[in-house]
C-alpha cells in the first residue's frame, strides 16, 4: 500500500513539473522607465496625503505651500526623465533598421 | 517494506521533498543565470529554453510542498493511530491524551517541530510560487532562495533529526505522553502561531536578497514585501502573545514574561520587524534608507535562525529549550553561510541602493522613523547582549554568569517609554520638516492633556517622590504618555473625518469608516499604536503588583488587594491521565461574593516510571485587576495547603491591547478604497461615485504657476495628476 502510494506521489510530482508547457509565462523585465513611473505614482499617493492632512488642518497654509512645492518638483523630475527616456526608446528604435 | 506503512510513506515523502527542493534551487538558479547571461541578447529558441527550465525549477517548488504535506500527514496519522513503532511518537504522545493535543504532539518534538518549519516554509514557498505573476522574475529569485532555506531544513529533517525513526525491539504498549505543561489549549495554537511568524521572515527576506541580486528598480519589492511582513508580524505577536498568556496562565509564578532566552529569540525578531515595518516607509515614500531597509530585513531573518539555533542546540538554558543536539552544528554553517551571502550580496550591489534624498531636517517625519528604528534596535541589542551574555561568559572567563530580569527591565522600560513618546510625536510631524509653526498648532491640545492626566495621577495618590520607587514613576510617564498619545490618535481620526464629513455630508460615524477605508494603511497603523498603548498601560500596571504566600485549610481567609479570599475545602481527584488536588476559594470584595476560583495542582504519569507535576491557575480577571491563584502544594508539618495569591492591576490590558493590535493590522492589510477601485474593480463607476467621495481623487494642486514657474517643469505635474482626479485607472 505505501509502495502504491510513493510510486503515485512520485508520478505525479514527476509529471507536473516536466509537463511540457507550449508557452512558459513570462514578463519583460522592468525598466528605469517603469520604475520613474511607479516613483511618480508614489509623488501623486504623497501629494494627496498632503492636500489631506491640510484640509483636515494639520499644516499652516505656508508649511503646505513649501511641501506641496518640493514635492511637485520631485515629481517633475521624475516626469521629464521618463519623458526622455522615452523619446530616446522612440528615436533607437527609427534608426534600427 | 509493509511492516511499518506509514513511516515508511513519510521517510519517502521527505526524500521526495528534498530532490525537488534541490532541483528547484539548481534548475531555478541556472535559469536566472542563464537568461541574465545569455537570455537578454539570444532570443527566441534560448531564452525560451531558459523560461522552461525556471519553469520547471517553479513547479518543483510547488510539489515540494504536496511532498511535506504528506510527510506531515504521515506523523500526524501516526499520532492519531498511536503507532508507537515511530519513535517520536512513543516519546511524545500516549493512548489517553486528548486527540488535540495529539495533533500539537506534530511539533512538541525537535524532529516534528522541524518538520512543521519545512512544512510551513514550503506553504508559503508553495503561494509565492503560484502568485508569481505580480513580478515573475522577482518571484524566481526569491523561489530559489527560499529554495535554498528549504533545502537545509529538508535536510535536517533526513539527516539529523528525521521524525520517522523506528524505534529498536519490540512496539512499546504506550508512549510516554506529551509535556503536561503542553497539556493546555494556547499550547496548540500557540507554537504554530510563532512558527508561521518565524518561519515567514524568509520571505521578506529572500525577496529583498533577490531584488538586491537582479538590480530590481525601484520600490515595488518593497510594497510586495511590506504585505508579507506585515501578516508574518501579525503571526509573530499573536504567537508571542500567546506564549506570553500560556506562561501566565500555566506556570503559575504570576507573571507573563520571564526574559527566558526562548522568549527573547522570539522577541527579537519581533523588534527588527518593527523596526522595518516603520522604516520601509522612508524607502516608499522619499527613496531613503534602502540599504538600512535591506539590513533590517536580513538580520530579521537571521535573527529568526539565531532564534531556532538557541532554541535547538541547548547552548542556553531555559524551559522552553530542546535538549542539546547535535543540530546546532547545522545552524552555526547555515547561519554563518546565510549572514555570508548577505554580505556577499550587499557589497557587490551597493551602489544599488543609493538614496534618492537626504533627510531634511531633524524635527521630521523621516527622523522620528528613524530615531523609533534606533530605539527599537536598541531594544533588540539590549536582547541580543542579554540573552548571549551567558554563553559568552562562559567562553571568556568558563564560567556561566546569567542576566536577571531586573537588566533588561532597566534598559528595556526607559526603551519602551521613548517609543510611547515617538508614537505620539511622530504622526504631528509633517515630512521633509516641520514648522515651529506647525509644531506649534499640533503639540498644544495633546500637552494639554498629559499635564491634565498627571495632576489627576498625583491627585489621586501616584506619587513617587513619596514611594521612593522608581517603578511607580515609570507607570507614572507611562500612563501620561498614554493619555498624549491616545489623544493623538484620536485627534488623527477626528480631523479626517471631519473632512469626509464636509465632503460627503455623511455622520461623524460613517465618516471614520469611510476615512479607515480610504486609507487603510494609515488608520489601520494608528489602531495598531492605540493597541500597543493599551498594552503599554496593562505592563506600567505592573508596579503594582502585590502577592501573598499563605497555608490555609477549611474557613482560613487571606487578603490582598481589595480581595479577600475564604477556603471552603481542600479535594482529591483522579482521572485516567492524572491526580489532581485543587482548593476551593470563595473570593469576596467589598463584603460582597463576587466569584470562587479553583487553583489545582495536577500528577501525570509519566511512561510508566515517573510523575510529573503541573499547576492549574485559577484566575478571576477584570479590566482593573487580575486576581491570580496558584496551588503551591502542601507543607509536610502540618499538613495545610500552601496558596499564593497575586493581585496584579491593569494586567488585562494587556491581552485586550493584544486583540486591538491584531484588529490594527487586519485593517492595515485590507485594500483601501483606491486600491480596490484602481487594481480590483475595473468596471465599478457607478459605485465609485457613490462610495468614493472626491477627496479620494487627487486634490492636486490645480495650478503650480506660483510655486514653479518654469512652465517645463511644472507641465508634466498638472498632466500626471489629472488622470487621477478624474478616478481612472491609470
Amino acid at each position: 500500500m505505501s509502495l502504491l502510494a510513493i510510486v503515485v506521489l512520485s508520478l505525479a510530482c514527476f509529471a507536473y513539473i516536466f509537463w511540457p508547457e507550449r508557452a512558459p509565462f513570462m514578463q519583460p523585465d522592468k525598466t528605469r522607465v517603469d520604475y520613474l513611473r511607479e516613483r511618480k505614482e508614489a509623488i501623486d499617493e504623497n501629494l494627496r496625503d498632503l492636500q489631506f492632512e491640510f484640509l483636515a488642518g494639520k499644516y499652516p497654509e505656508a508649511d503646505y505651500n513649501q511641501q506641496r512645492r518640493s514635492l511637485e518638483e520631485e515629481s517633475s523630475r521624475a516626469v521629464a526623465e521618463t519623458d526622455l527616456l522615452t523619446a530616446r526608446g522612440m528615436k533607437s528604435r527609427r534608426t534600427t533598421p | 517494506m509493509n511492516q511499518h506503512p506509514m513511516p515508511e510513506f513519510g521517510s519517502y515523502s521527505l526524500l521526495l521533498a528534498l530532490i525537488l527542493s534541490i532541483y528547484n534551487f539548481v534548475a531555478g538558479a541556472l535559469a536566472l543565470w542563464g537568461a541574465t547571461q545569455g537570455g537578454q541578447h539570444a532570443t527566441g529558441i534560448a531564452a525560451d529554453r531558459w523560461a522552461r527550465l525556471g519553469e520547471s525549477a517553479r513547479r518543483s517548488g510547488i510539489a515540494s510542498f504536496f511532498a511535506l504535506c504528506c510527510a506531515a500527514f504521515a506523523l500526524v496519522w501516526a499520532a492519531f493511530t498511536n503507532d508507537f513503532s515511530v519513535e517520536y511518537i512513543r516519546a511524545h504522545s500516549n493512548i489517553a491524551l486528548n486527540p488535540a493535543y495529539k495533533f500539537a504532539a506534530l511539533w512538541s518534538g525537535q524532529e516534528g517541530s522541524l518538520l512543521l518549519w519545512a512544512w510551513l516554509l514550503a506553504a508559503y514557498g508553495f503561494i509565492v510560487r503560484v502568485r508569481h505573476r505580480i513580478d515573475v522574475r522577482l518571484c524566481a529569485f526569491a523561489s530559489v532562495i527560499l529554495a535554498a532555506i528549504q533545502v537545509f531544513f529538508v535536510l535536517l529533517l533526513t539527516e539529523v533529526a528525521p521524525p520517522f525513526s523506528i524505534t529498536p525491539g519490540p512496539v512499546a504498549v504506550d508512549g510516554a505522553g506529551l509535556n503536561p505543561l503542553l497539556q493546555y489549549a494556547e499550547m496548540v495554537i500557540h507554537p504554530p502561531m510563532l512558527y508561521l511568524g518565524y518561519v515567514g521572515f524568509a520571505v521578506p527576506f529572500a525577496f529583498a536578497l533577490g531584488a538586491l541580486m537582479m538590480r530590481y528598480p525601484g520600490e515595488k519589492w518593497i510594497q510586495i514585501t511590506r504585505r508579507w511582513t506585515m501578516v508574518t508580524w501579525l503571526f509573530l505577536t499573536c504567537g508571542i502573545f500567546l506564549g506570553a498568556h500560556w506562561a501566565y496562565s500555566v506556570l503559575g509564578w504570576g507573571g507573563y514574561w520571564g526574559w527566558d532566552p526562548v522568549e527573547n529569540a522570539s522577541l527579537m525578531p519581533w523588534l527588527t520587524g518593527t523596526a522595518f515595518l516603520h522604516s520601509v516607509m522612508m524607502q516608499e515614500k522619499r527613496g531613503m534608507m534602502k540599504s538600512w531597509n535591506v539590513w533590517l530585513i536580513f538580520s530579521t531573518f537571521l535573527l529568526t535562525i539565531l532564534g531556532t539555533l538557541l532554541t535547538r542546540s541547548g547552548v542556553v538554558s531555559s524551559v522552553h529549550a530542546f535538549a542539546r543536539s547535535p543540530i546546532g552544528a547545522w545552524f552555526y554553517v547555515f547561519i554563518v553561510l546565510a549572514f555570508a551571502v548577505c554580505l556577499f550580496t550587499y557589497f557587490l550591489r551597493c551602489d544599488h541602493l543609493r538614496s534618492e534624498n537626504k533627510l531634511n531636517s531633524l524635527v521630521s517625519r523621516e527622523s522620528s522613523f528613524l530615531f523609533n528604528n534606533l530605539i527599537l534596535l536598541a531594544a533588540c541589542f539590549t536582547v541580543l547582549w542579554g540573552t548571549l551574555f551567558p554563553v559568552l561568559s562562559e567562553f571568556v572567563s568558563g564560567s556561566k554568569i546569567t542576566i536577571g530580569a531586573s537588566f533588561y527591565n532597566r534598559v528595556n522600560i526607559p526603551i519602551g517609554l521613548f517609543l510611547l513618546l515617538l508614537m505620539g510625536v511622530g504622526p504631528l510631524l509633517a515630512w521633509r520638516s516641520t514648522s515651529l509653526r506647525s509644531i506649534r498648532h499640533n503639540f498644544v491640545l495633546p500637552a494639554i492633556l498629559m499635564v491634565a492626566t498627571a495632576l489627576v495621577l498625583m491627585f489621586c495618590g501616584l506619587r513617587p517622590w513619596r514611594d521612593g520607587d522608581v517603578s511607580s514613576f515609570f507607570a507614572l510617564t507611562a500612563f501620561t504618555l498614554a493619555a498624549g498619545v491616545i489623544s493623538v490618535i484620536a485627534g488623527e481620526f477626528l480631523r479626517g473625518a471631519k473632512v469626509v464629513r464636509t465632503q460627503t455630508g455623511k455622520n461623524l460615524l460613517r465618516s471614520v469608516v469611510l476615512l479607515m477605508r480610504r486609507n487603510t494603511r494609515r488608520y489601520g497603523g494608528y489602531i495598531v499604536h492605540f493597541g500597543i498603548v493599551v498594552l503599554l498601560v496593562g505592563i506600567a500596571g505592573g508596579a503594582f503588583n502585590q502577592s501573598v504566600e499563605q497555608e490555609m485549610s477549611y474557613g482560613d481567609t487571606l487578603s490582598v488587594g481589595p480581595y479577600t479570599l475564604v477556603c471552603q475545602s481542600i479535594t482529591e481527584d483522579s482521572t485516567p491521565n492524572y491526580d489532581t488536588d485543587y482548593a476551593l476559594l470563595d473570593v469576596y470584595k467589598s463584603g460582597r461574593k463576587i466569584t470562587q476560583l479553583t487553583p489545582e495542582r495536577r500528577v501525570y504519569a509519566v511512561g510508566t516510571d515517573h510523575e510529573q507535576a503541573s499547576t492549574i491557575v485559577a484566575l478571576h480577571s477584570t479590566p482593573e485587576a487580575d486576581l491570580y491563584t496558584v496551588y503551591e502544594g502542601i507543607d509536610p508539618d502540618n499538613n495545610k495547603t500552601i496558596l499564593k495569591v497575586f493581585h496584579n492591576p491593569l494586567l488585562g490590558w494587556i491581552w485586550i491591547g493584544v486583540g486591538i493590535v491584531i484588529v490594527g493590522t487586519l485593517i492595515a492589510l485590507a485594500p483601501s478604497l483606491e486600491q480596490f477601485h484602481r487594481h480590483g474593480n475595473t468596471d465599478c463607476h457607478s459605485e465609485r461615485s457613490e462610495e468614493s467621495p472626491h477627496f479620494l481623487h487627487s486634490e492636486a494642486p490645480p495650478t503650480i504657476t506660483e510655486s514653479a514657474p518654469d512652465s517645463a517643469i511644472a507641465k508634466p505635474v498638472i498632466t500626471a495628476v489629472a488622470p487621477i482626479a478624474e478616478g481612472r485607472p491609470e
